[in-house]
């Protein structure tokens, strides 16, 4: 316990999280409501990272999500340039582009470019994109998926420019530094500290929101509970035991983003240099805040 | 003044980037009938102005005159509605169409090279928060000019140690002082060999303990040859440097001359009564 006081961590929310698991497993299976008796052993066995079908269920959440968010980043950066263009054609086509893709459910956005594009023959999506083998619906899923996410990130980016001081700006043009320069190097930069803590928080949600490609027949974590609850008729146990990859997925990422955002905080104030907590540690509040 | 002394530059500061950068006419800056309108507020009115190599300009005006709207359009930072302004000899954020009638502006990319010959100070400093000051001074000429990481290290270097900060050179601005990030800041206009200095009040966001050290630099560039062209109510500072100070009110140059007619024998009503208030 002393060892993980000493790496910040707090030993009583760890415990906490434990507790959890042990509350689901024991606690729930000494009490009987109706008929209904826990079967802690399925709970533990559907816990089992060494099933080969849960690992690559695991496998295309986590992908799908990196890959999506990634699309995403990148499309919202063009989106909120375009956005921010003086050129009014971009300007038009990048506000069509989030009014549409955060005016209509993702479902629907899912349901409609795979079965919709496909019924239509407008896009049948390949089982092997870019020469990488894998089921269209997957490769359709992640893009969409990525698509949807660069509407969000567009006003992500757009607020993470506009913090930028004009001045940095001018800075930047005195020196000759041309349009594309001056956002690459000067500008995009200091905007990545405002937009890095909402993007932690987008990407948390492209973790959960991978569930709904379930629609398309991609096997993906939930879809894997999903199916073996259908097998063995024990819908308590499988979705618990899904809860808790999902937290646990969700959970490592807020550590990850942590780091990160310390990463950008190089030069913003004077103490910056000083490993304390990124803010979703601090949110989680699962390090002891650092003392000064 | 014991500022003076703790700031050391002993060696040439132009020396630091190869000498004075040899502008390509004897006439650095040449503004002609500068016309500007912000909406309906006409704050530029045929501003004229001619800076030769070598020289040090100071404008002077009460606020709202319009003298840092003007040196701003000098690297093109503002649009002119009206007039020309060359730069050794080449006009600036603007072609002429239509047989010279009529102004149309530049590409993107022309504008940029041009600014790359002028050098500007700004109020605020304005240096990258995210770079080091060695890192803000290697920049441009590493990724504008795209010299070798070494060569422009080197340089900044040089520079860093011509403005007396030599020991900060892996520090990030926010844990330097004003008149530090400004020494700074110079540099960083430096390291790219412009013909021409712009200077927008350097010393007007600074506390009154600072101000000396920055004008200590300045002072050095003019002795040294670069052209400058300097907003500041600096007086003591356009009386020892400028070879001409410049007095602007409305939007228009209301009398320009050498710092003994202006400070000495102001002729224009307007000069008279703005000295009265500020000295």
């Amino acid at each position: 316990m002393n060892r993980l006081r000493e790496r910040g961590i707090r030993p009583a929310l760890l415990v906490g999280f434990l507790f959890i698991v042990a509350l689901v497993a024991t606690g729930c299976s000494s009490r009987s409501h109706g008929t209904f008796k826990f079967d802690g052993g399925a709970f533990l066995a559907y816990l089992d990272p060494r099933t080969s079908p849960l690992q690559s269920a695991l496998y295309l959440t986590v992908a799908i999500s990196i890959v999506a968010q990634l699309l995403g980043v990148v499309l919202g950066i063009f989106a909120a340039l375009g956005k921010m263009a003086r050129f009014a054609p971009f300007r038009i086509v990048a506000n069509l582009y989030i009014w549409i893709f955060r005016g209509t459910p993702l479902l629907i956005q899912l349901m409609f470019f795979f079965y919709g594009f496909g019924a239509a023959g407008i896009f049948d999506w390949p089982d092997d994109m870019l020469g990488l083998p894998a089921k269209g619906a997957i490769y359709a899923a992640t893009i969409i998926l990525g698509i949807n996410e660069g509407a969000y990130m567009a006003e992500i980016v757009r607020a993470g420019i506009m913090s930028v001081d004009p001045g940095q700006t001018e800075a930047a043009k005195s020196l000759g530094m041309t349009y594309r320069l001056t956002m690459s190097r000067i500008v995009l930069p200091q905007a990545a500290r405002v937009i890095i803590p909402p993007l932690g928080n987008e990407f948390n949600n492209m973790l959960k929101t991978t569930s709904l490609i379930s629609v398309l027949g991609v096997i993906e974590t939930y879809n894997y509970y999903v199916t073996q609850q259908g097998l063995k008729f024990n819908p308590f146990e499988a979705y618990a035991a899904g809860a808790l990859w999902f937290l646990l997925m969700t959970t490592v990422w807020s550590f990850v983003q942590g780091r990160i955002e310390r990463r950008f905080a190089k030069g913003t104030t004077p103490t910056a240099d000083v490993r304390g907590p990124g803010f979703a540690s601090r949110l989680m509040a699962l390090r002891a805040p650092i003392e000064q | 003044m014991s500022i003076q002394h703790q700031v050391e530059i002993s060696h040439n500061l132009l020396g630091a980037i190869g000498g004075v950068p040899r502008p390509e006419a004897d006439v650095v800056v040449d503004a002609r009938d500068v016309n500007k309108w912000f909406g309906r507020l006409h704050v530029l009115k045929d501003v004229c102005l001619q800076v030769k190599r070598g020289e040090t300009v100071v404008v002077i005006g009460p606020s709202g005159s319009g003298k840092t709207t003007f040196i701003r359009t000098v690297n093109h930072l503002e649009k002119i509605q009206g007039g020309r302004i060359f730069v050794n000899g080449h006009l600036i954020g603007y072609r002429e169409a239509n047989g010279g009638k009529k102004l149309v502006e530049d590409k993107e990319n022309n504008i940029a090279r041009q600014r790359q010959e002028i050098g500007m100070v700004f109020q605020r400093f304005n240096l990258f928060p995210h770079m080091t000051a060695l890192e803000n001074i290697m920049e441009a000429p590493v990724h504008v000019r795209s010299q070798p990481k070494a060569e422009a290290e080197a340089t900044a270097q040089a520079l860093l140690e011509r403005v007396g900060l030599a020991a900060k050179a892996n520090v990030y601005p926010n844990q330097l002082s004003g008149g530090q990030q400004q020494r700074i800041a110079i540099a960083r206009a430096l390291a790219m060999k412009p013909a021409l200095m712009l200077f927008d009040e350097p010393t007007s966001a600074l506390d009154p303990e600072m101000i000396g050290e920055v004008l200590e630099v300045m002072k050095e560039l003019a002795r040294e040859g670069m052209t400058m062209i300097v907003v500041s109510h600096e007086m003591g500072f356009a009386r020892e440097v400028a070879n001409r100070v410049v007095m602007m009110d409305e939007g228009q140059v209301v009398e320009e001359g050498t710092p003994a007619q202006i400070f000495g024998a102001p002729t224009q009503e307007r000069t008279k009564s703005f000295l009265s208030k500020i000295l």
